[in-house]
């Protein structure tokens, strides 16, 4: 009996009034803005014309740089999705040792999460600067480096060097779930395969991962989305530079968008993310509830 | 009276330290050679007359550095060679040397800029010399057996700190090399850092005890300098002296091994993780020659330029964090105002529709409103909110609704209805029930909701770029990338707004992250 008396039928949808029409105004609508936008004829001074079919999708899809960021938005996601979820269950696994000084340890973790994207962006476009950079500095004063190295030699190493800072600031989220789920895991079981004789990496298989998995699935998931959705690093550091060949769907769809003044191919490339997100989010919801549905 | 085993290896590791520190700090562990003098000589025989005459050229010029205090030595280089005629000729080079060595101490009592610096860090190392050699003192528990606690204590924060000290000493070597290298090449080369007269005193000081004078300038410039005992030298003595310490304190090795790689790992994430947040720190005080010339780049700022705060705060910083603060003080009351009636209906009743409205909340966390950039603007221009606070505050607000349900939806579940059922039956209607009793209870986890609203809508920067054009609506993060205008960056105040900017958030983040993540995961999700 986990509920309280409802007087009304209708009380349950008062409470919810405010938050439907909140989320209804400013979140449901411009989805749909976009979706009649993204089917009409755009001027460039954003003046919108008639239904013109599917002449947007058509123009977005065939333009040249197409390919290359979609390509760029799959390797960005998968790599910075991947890579930061194995690094942070290996930081999380480390910070979940009792140690000194952990509390200090996990306090640091936490930075990179809570700065904003901009100003990671930007500090990291300092450090990898190749006149005045930071790294050169440091490397040099440390005796590694004898002469400045280039670090943004070509665009593909520019590219690197974004997906390495998203994965820089991705880290700490996952670790954070993971340690949520580590510490709901009851000592006994590790205490029991020990007095059976299993050594850490028997543990890890066959206690740690499946118990962890949970935490795990549900961090994967937001942080597709949230890789997927990231703006400030790519426009803070190349915007998309030389010619999109940085750009991911995200970054692209604002050059277009608000750069270029193209906005009819910018909604439809909307649209296109707006259902890959949609695909995503249904995933993740079906998670959910199924859990939800196991209790 | 019995010493124990343990007692007398960490004696042991402690004197070792001490040793190893002490080494450091008064070992001539700093070479500068200056060629103060080069004679070339060419088509001579040792002994003949030309070579008589450059010699006494020499001798002439090491009379008068003798003269003047400083002492040198010659060398001669002779390379033989044979000319068209077929005859062997030699080519003579004199050259008047200087060889110094000096060790950390010498250095300290210099004058160098940033020995502050060093001098606060050899206060540490003295400090955490004397605590362990009290420590060992004390260990021997020989006549302070009422004071064995003390003893233990001094031990311990002994040993810590002399391991500390152990790693400034490398630090400081290190660092102290730099400065003395670029400072001087600096100088000599007539591009004067900053502090310059007070550089070409102290290596005057340091390397010529005072007797270059004058000359100074033109004496340094032909001098190099170097560390002796280069940092990957020292690393392993490091390293075996940091195994060694563990090793006592556990006991084991293979323990001691495992809870060194342990510490080892700690260490280098800590590292790197903080790296760009110094890099942050120490640029937002740099001039702006510091800040783009590596040349002038130290470690830490020359000067520490507290001006750059003022200026950044005269070109309308203040008003964008007010602006931040406005933005998300309001996103975060409405996200709130909205989402805790929502919760409350979603934990406490049934109704037609639920599941419904469940699946849209999961769902719409998942929305960004990145990818709805031209639908969020045009819709913005409908409401005349374009380029208005009162807009970006009803999106984030929208934008964060669906996270701040779901976890205040949590919290409330696990929070028992008893209380409020038992308020209903006395007449409370469910609002008062709401307020006067769940809410309270729910205190922490509302706070938590709170804050993450708050850093959400702090931290925002798509939004606020394309829908805020004029400069007294910008928001932080918008504001401080006037400071990155694509032709020139001016690194030194984009670090210093940037500094101010993250400061409060990453300490409000400090506050929650421990139920942040439970609410994000195990918690938000149970129903």
């Amino acid at each position: 009996m986990n509920q309280i008396l409802i007087r009304h039928k209708w009380e349950p949808y008062l409470w919810l009034l405010p938050s439907i029409l909140l989320m209804g105004i400013f979140v449901v609508y411009p989805i749909c803005i976009v979706f009649k936008l993204s089917f009409s004829e755009i001027s460039r001074s954003g003046v919108v014309g008639e239904f013109n079919g599917l002449d947007n999708y058509i123009t977005a899809v065939t333009a040249p740089e197409f390919g290359s960021v979609m390509l760029n938005t799959l390797i960005w996601v998968v790599s910075v999705v991947g890579i930061s979820t194995l690094l942070g269950f290996i930081v999380a696994l480390v910070l979940n040792a009792e140690f000194v000084g952990r509390k200090i340890a996990r306090s640091i973790i936490v930075f990179p999460w809570a700065t904003t994207l901009v100003v990671q962006a930007s500090v990291w476009k300092y450090i990898i600067n190749y006149e005045y950079g930071a790294l050169n500095n440091t490397l040099l004063n440390l005796g590694v480096l004898s002469q400045s190295v280039n670090w943004r030699s070509t665009y593909v190493v520019d590219f690197i060097w974004e997906c390495g800072i998203g994965i820089f600031v991705t880290v700490p989220f996952v670790t954070f779930c993971v340690l949520a789920g580590l510490q709901s895991i009851d000592v006994s079981y590790y205490e029991a395969a020990t007095v059976d004789g299993a050594d850490f990496w028997m543990k890890l298989r066959n206690i740690t991962i499946p118990l962890v998995r949970p935490s795990l699935t549900v961090s994967t998931v937001l942080n597709i989305i949230y890789v997927f959705n990231s703006f400030p690093i790519i426009y803070t550091i190349t915007r998309g530079a030389p010619a999109h060949k940085t750009d991911t769907l995200v970054t692209y769809l604002y050059m277009l968008a608000f750069s270029e003044q193209r906005k009819g191919p910018a909604t439809a490339l909307s649209v296109v993310g707006f259902v890959i997100l949609c695909l995503c989010a249904g995933l993740y919801m079906i998670v959910t509830m199924r859990k939800e549905g196991d209790e | 009276m019995m010493v124990r085993r343990r007692n007398l290896s960490a004696l042991a590791a402690a004197l070792l330290l001490i040793v190893v520190s002490a080494a450091l700090l008064f070992l001539p562990v700093y070479h500068f050679e200056a060629n103060v003098y080069t004679k070339r000589s060419g088509n001579t025989f040792v002994g003949d007359e030309r070579y008589q005459a450059a010699r006494a050229e020499i001798d002439a010029m090491v009379a008068d550095y003798t003269a003047r205090g400083i002492e040198t030595e010659v060398t001669e280089e002779i390379t033989e060679r044979v000319n068209s005629k077929g005859d062997t000729t030699s080519l003579i080079v004199f050259k008047v040397n200087k060889t110094v060595r000096c060790s950390g101490w010498d250095f300290l009592k210099t004058g160098f800029p940033s020995s502050v610096l060093l001098k606060i860090m050899l206060g540490l190392e003295a400090l955490g010399l004397l605590l362990a050699l009290a420590g060992c003192v004390g260990s021997l528990d020989v006549l302070w057996r009422d004071l064995k606690g003390f003893a233990r204590f001094l031990r311990t924060s002994g040993a810590a700190l002399a391991l500390a000290a152990m790693f400034l000493s490398v630090i400081f070597v290190l660092y102290t090399n730099v400065i003395i290298n670029r400072q001087i090449s600096l100088y000599a080369a007539g591009v004067a850092p900053s502090p310059g007269e007070r550089v070409l005193a102290a290596a005057d000081a340091l390397i010529y005890q005072g007797a270059g004078g004058e000359d100074t300038a033109t004496l340094l410039k032909s001098t190099s300098s170097s560390v002796i005992w280069t940092w990957w030298l020292q690393l392993p003595v490091l390293l075996g002296l940091t195994l060694c310490l563990t090793l006592v304190r556990a006991g084991r090795i293979d323990k001691a091994l495992q809870r060194g790689l342990l510490y080892a790992f700690v260490v280098v994430v800590c590292v790197v993780t903080l790296y760009p947040f110094v890099i942050m720190f120490t640029s937002a005080f740099r001039t702006d020659a510091e800040a783009t010339d590596i040349n002038f780049q130290y470690m830490f700022p020359v000067n520490w330029m507290w001006g750059n705060l003022n200026h950044i705060l005269s070109r309308g910083v203040l008003r964008y964090l007010l602006n931040s603060l406005i933005l998300s003080t309001g996103a975060t009351t409405l996200a709130l105002l909205c989402g805790i009636p929502a919760a409350y209906a979603m934990a406490r009743m049934r109704f037609k529709g639920r599941k419904l409205f469940m699946g849209f909340v999961i769902m719409s966390q998942m929305f960004s409103p990145v990818v709805l950039l031209v639908g969020i603007s045009r819709l913005m221009m409908n409401l005349n909110m374009n380029d208005t606070l009162p807009g970006l505050i009803f999106i984030n607000a929208a934008f964060n609704q669906a996270f701040a349900i779901w976890l205040l939806r949590g919290t409330f579940v696990s929070i028992s209805p008893e209380m409020e059922q038992a308020a209903c039956i006395d007449g409370c209607n469910s609002v008062s029930a709401l307020i006067r009793v769940l809410l309270p209870m729910a205190a922490p986890g509302i706070v938590t909701t709170l804050i993450f609203v708050f850093i959400n809508s702090w931290n925002e920067y798509t939004i606020s770029t394309v829908l805020i054009n004029s400069d007294v609506n910008r928001p932080i993060t918008v504001g401080l990338t006037q400071f990155a205008a694509f032709s020139m960056i001016q690194w030194n105040y984009l670090f210093m707004s940037s500094l101010l900017a993250t400061i409060p958030v990453v300490i409000l983040f400090m506050l929650i992250e421990k139920h942040l993540v439970s609410g994000l995961t195990s918690g938000g999700v149970k129903g």
